[in-house]
């Protein structure tokens, strides 16, 4: 073999593995689509200066990172995962904003709204105008502020909502919150029939027919089928935000990406980067409320918190949410204590219950595995403490809220209970009950899993298993109904008690996978559906709380989540509401945040 | 010889079509999809979405579409964001590259220095900080010494950054000296390469000491030939053949990405897409990151056999 054939190995070789290389790597220069002063008319790039506050840095150092997961979608109308709706909450705004009332609930307060709706019957016209009664439609007008504008300047009109409202209903759309706008919440008139839709030749008749208009640039007439007293707080929510459809028209699905996407909240979007980060800066047409003091927010998409909190002590994050297991080394560091922030969600963690299970149907055999659960314990065993241990399912925070005090005495940690209720359903001491699977699918829930595994084996005698899947399965295994007990709960999308309530367990309820299905629940859901004011409406639901906790009918209340967070202290504005908050603490008015001076 | 390499080229075309096959039907058989969610969605919804991404029409009708797309050099889109995968893989497989490149470059400087210097120095001090070198790097997984290097370098000494990577974004930066940012370079590829180099450095050394035994290394000693070129010249060009073969699967896997070192520093790597991808059941992610993992995997095997070649002269490809 000669010299020149094993040099010519060589350059082939590496040619091979270049040509490929060269195809299959290497992005282009716009990948990371900044926008500059022509792909954004009317927009300027001047810094605002912080508005009041004597306490604030100079404008150059009003910039700030954080930590959150990365988003699906920047669309809306189509989002359905926390992290979503945090930064779109940044991005735009509705009609109303959901604020912290400062007593631990929440005040629904106008946004791009002059004011509170007007309502009316629909056959009331003229000066005087009727108010509906509680089972005829209903009329409601909103008037916008003026001088409303969109990032691109173009001014912010009523038909935007109006694109919005009938964006939000339109299945194909697939917006996972298009329900709101359908039967049981608003109930948009014609809403139903556009959802239920089948034929498309149909679909711009009903799209027509939708109870939703432009009376003129500033002024919006919905009509719900009945008057809905949570129509302001449904109406602050990412799937009725307006909608630019010539901006989503003009560029599909690439309508979001930075010098697309155009928004009509305090920030819009500077810079996106897939699985790393995207750059959030203020939005100079931004008139509905306070001017950001911030510059400029660098969101990294980081799903490891123990990493993520290594980041915050080197400083290269402000906010981040930490693991439990943190939380205690953050209080032990001096420079750390201040910075923890344990922010309530609207979210509780039930242990459910398969009520088609000939063992688990007996409620006896329902009360023993509920009266064995230590939730006090359970809450420092699993997460330091962290939780809201929780007998209750309402969310603390919500009207209706019953608490612990309510329940602790019927379906709490009672050992002697605990035993008895099993004999009483025939399994004295565990003898000849089966061998039931517990479903999780996150390290803190095989973790519960486990503590759960232990209880019930040292307090009944019986055996669980733990089912390891992830989180596609579990999600298809709860909808198919394939398990006997599962860890699941609920996060409110709304802060109403009947978003808690409503669809979750009453008789072939849509959500209701655990089958519950109890004549005191469904009689209280009737009651509370059909109630012709507020607060019979929520006795109401309170009722049926009571009637599915007390039967355990489907689910053993556990805890209600609380989420850590370390949060600079440099940081001001920051002002938390774990009912309304999606991503991070406060974010409803990410625009009152700022950099202290130091 | 150019036969033997067009061989193999063409050779890919029926692996690609073997893995796309194996990956795509076991993708549509194990439970949840792409859009399973726990909370229920209206039927017309639900239709909307699977017809959306023809996921109404049956498997095999999915499949021969998907195969059709393929050959005109269409991955599809991603089912997460509806982004080209094309694009995901070029601008992430961009990022994966630079990180393995560097990671083998260290690791196989590393490893190969140490190994010939344990093998050079058998038993003595040399030799056993090599060995110890390799139980630690092939012992300690790489998640562990990340976290390690990130608290001590890091958040003690400050002299690095966790977050993000510090090379440039598109290759027409490459040869641009201010698109680099070291600090966030040094944590990662360290994390990275420490464990091929520990098993570099072991490969090494053991087949230098075997080669170092030989008879004709010490006819050459005996011909008093410079040490520098009985190592260089005849040990190590004969011991390569074992190191070539375990750094051909190492620069593949390095490639294909790590998923955890991309994770922990926030890297938006194509190991870390591809895993988010199976997570979350994005098919048509899956099945483009899938497809390119095994181009890669099929190129660096054909380069490692050529460079026996190069390596070894008594190995021919007919």
């Amino acid at each position: 073999m000669n010299i020149r054939s094993k040099w010519f190995l060589l350059p082939m070789s590496f040619m091979t593995a270049g040509l490929v290389f060269a195809a299959a790597c290497g992005g282009d220069d716009d990948e990371d689509k900044t926008p500059t002063g022509g792909t954004t008319p009317g927009a300027t790039s001047a810094a605002t200066e912080p508005s009041g506050g004597d306490d604030r840095a100079p404008a150059d150092q009003q910039k700030i990172t954080i930590q959150l997961g990365e988003p699906q979608f920047l669309d809306p109308h189509r989002s359905s995962f926390e992290q979503d709706i945090g930064v779109e909450r940044m991005l735009f705004r509705g009609l109303y904003n959901l604020t912290d009332d400062g007593a631990g609930g929440v005040n629904v307060e106008p946004m791009m709204a002059e004011g509170e709706p007007q309502v009316r019957a629909i056959t009331s016209t003229g000066s005087r105008l009727a108010a509906p009664s509680a089972q005829e439609p209903a009329v409601y007008t909103v008037t916008l502020k003026s001088g409303l504008m969109w990032s691109d300047g173009e001014p912010l009109t009523a038909q935007h909502f109006v694109d919005g409202a009938k964006r939000g209903c339109d299945p194909t759309v697939a917006a996972d919150y298009g329900y709101l706008w359908g039967p049981g919440y608003l109930d948009m008139v014609g809403c139903a029939d556009l959802q239920a839709n089948e034929d498309e030749s149909q679909k711009q008749t009903l799209m027509d027919a939708l109870g939703v208009r432009a009376v003129d640039d500033t002024t919006i007439e919905y009509t719900l089928s009945q008057p809905n007293d949570r129509f302001t707080m449904i109406m602050a929510l990412w799937v009725t935000f307006p909608a630019r459809l010539d901006v989503i028209e003009a560029n599909g699905d690439a309508w979001t990406q930075p010098g697309n996407i155009v928004s009509n909240g305090p920030y819009m979007l500077s810079a996106y980067t897939a699985g790393e980060s995207l750059v959030l800066v203020p939005n100079p047409n931004w008139t509905a409320g306070e001017t950001p003091a911030l510059q400029e927010i660098t969101i990294r998409f980081i799903d490891d918190l123990s990493q993520a909190f290594r980041a915050y002590q080197s400083g290269e994050l402000q906010i981040t949410r930490i693991n439990a297991s943190d939380i205690a080394v953050a209080s032990a560091d001096s420079d750390l204590a201040d910075e923890v922030l344990i922010n309530p969600s609207g979210r509780i963690t039930t242990l459910q219950v398969q009520m088609e299970n000939e063992v688990l149907s007996d409620p006896n055999v329902r009360l023993a595995l509920s009266r064995a659960i230590d939730r006090d314990e359970l809450n420092e065993v699993v997460f330091d403490g962290t939780n809201t241990p929780a007998a209750y399912w309402v969310v603390k925070g919500l009207a209706g809220y019953q608490g612990n005090e309510a329940f602790d005495s019927i379906i709490g940690f009672d050992e002697v209970a605990a035993k008895a209720a099993l004999a009483e359903a025939g399994y004295a001491d565990g003898a000849g009950f089966p061998e039931l699977s517990i479903v999780v699918h996150t390290p803190d829930f095989i973790r519960t899993a486990e503590y759960l595994q232990e209880q019930f084996k040292s307090i009944l005698g019986i055996d669980i298993t733990i089912d390891q899947v992830d989180s596609p399965t579990r999600s298809a295994r709860f909808r198919e109904e394939t398990f006997e007990l599962f860890i699941g709960g609920w996060q409110i999308d709304y802060p109403d008690i009947e978003n808690v309530l409503f669809g979750l367990f009453e008789t072939d309820g849509g959500n209701n996978h655990y089958n519950c299905s109890n004549t005191d629940v469904d009689a209280a859901l009737q009651a509370a559906l059909s109630a012709t004011d507020d607060d019979a409406r929520v006795a109401a639901y309170e009722d049926m709380e009571t009637a599915v906790v007390t039967n355990l009918c489907g689910v053993i209340p556990m805890w209600q989540d609380s989420l850590p967070f370390m949060v600079s202290s440099r940081l001001g504005g920051v002002v938390a509401n774990g009912t309304i908050d999606a991503g991070h603490p406060g974010n409803y008015c990410a625009e009152c945040w700022y950099v202290k001076a130091e | 010889m150019l036969g033997y390499v067009l061989r193999r080229v063409l050779w890919i075309i029926p692996v690609l079509w073997v893995i796309a096959t194996i990956t795509f039907f076991l993708m549509h058989a194990v439970p949840g999809g792409p859009f399973t969610r726990e909370k229920e969605r209206t039927p017309a919804l639900e239709r909307a979405i699977q017809a959306e991404y023809g996921l109404d029409q049956p498997v095999y009708e999915q499949y021969v579409r998907y195969l059709g797309r393929l050959v005109r050099g269409d991955l599809g889109i991603s089912f997460r964001d509806r982004q080209p995968v094309i694009d995901t893989i070029q601008t992430q497989g961009f990022i994966s590259a630079q990180i393995a490149f560097l990671s083998l470059l260290l690791a196989v400087t590393v490893g190969m220095t140490l190994g010939t210097l344990s093998a050079l120095r058998h038993n003595g001090p040399l030799d056993y900080v090599g060995v110890i070198f390799a139980t630690i790097g092939a012992s300690v997984p790489h998640f562990v010494l990340a976290a390690f290097l990130s608290t001590i370098l890091s958040v003690q000494l400050g002299w690095f950054d966790l977050l993000g990577w510090g090379g440039p974004k598109a290759a027409s930066d490459l040869l641009n000296p201010s698109a680099y940012d070291y600090r966030k370079m040094v944590l990662p590829v360290i994390a990275l390469s420490t464990l091929p180099a520990a098993y570099i450095a072991r490969v090494t050394r053991a087949s230098m000491l075997e080669v170092l035994n030989q008879d004709y290394i010490r006819t050459a000693r005996a011909k008093g030939l410079r040490e520098s070129r009985v190592v260089f010249r005849h040990t190590l060009k004969n011991a390569m053949i074992p190191v070539l073969t375990v750094i051909g699967p190492i620069a593949a896997i390095l490639v294909s990405g790590s998923f955890i070192i991309e994770e922990m520093f926030n890297i938006s790597g194509i190991g870390k897409e591809y895993v988010v991808a199976v997570r979350g059941r994005d098919y048509g992610l899956i099945m483009g990151t899938t497809l390119f993992f095994t181009l890669i995997v099929s190129v660096s095997s054909l380069v490692v056999d050529l460079l026996y070649a190069v390596v070894d002269p008594r190995i021919r490809y007919n």
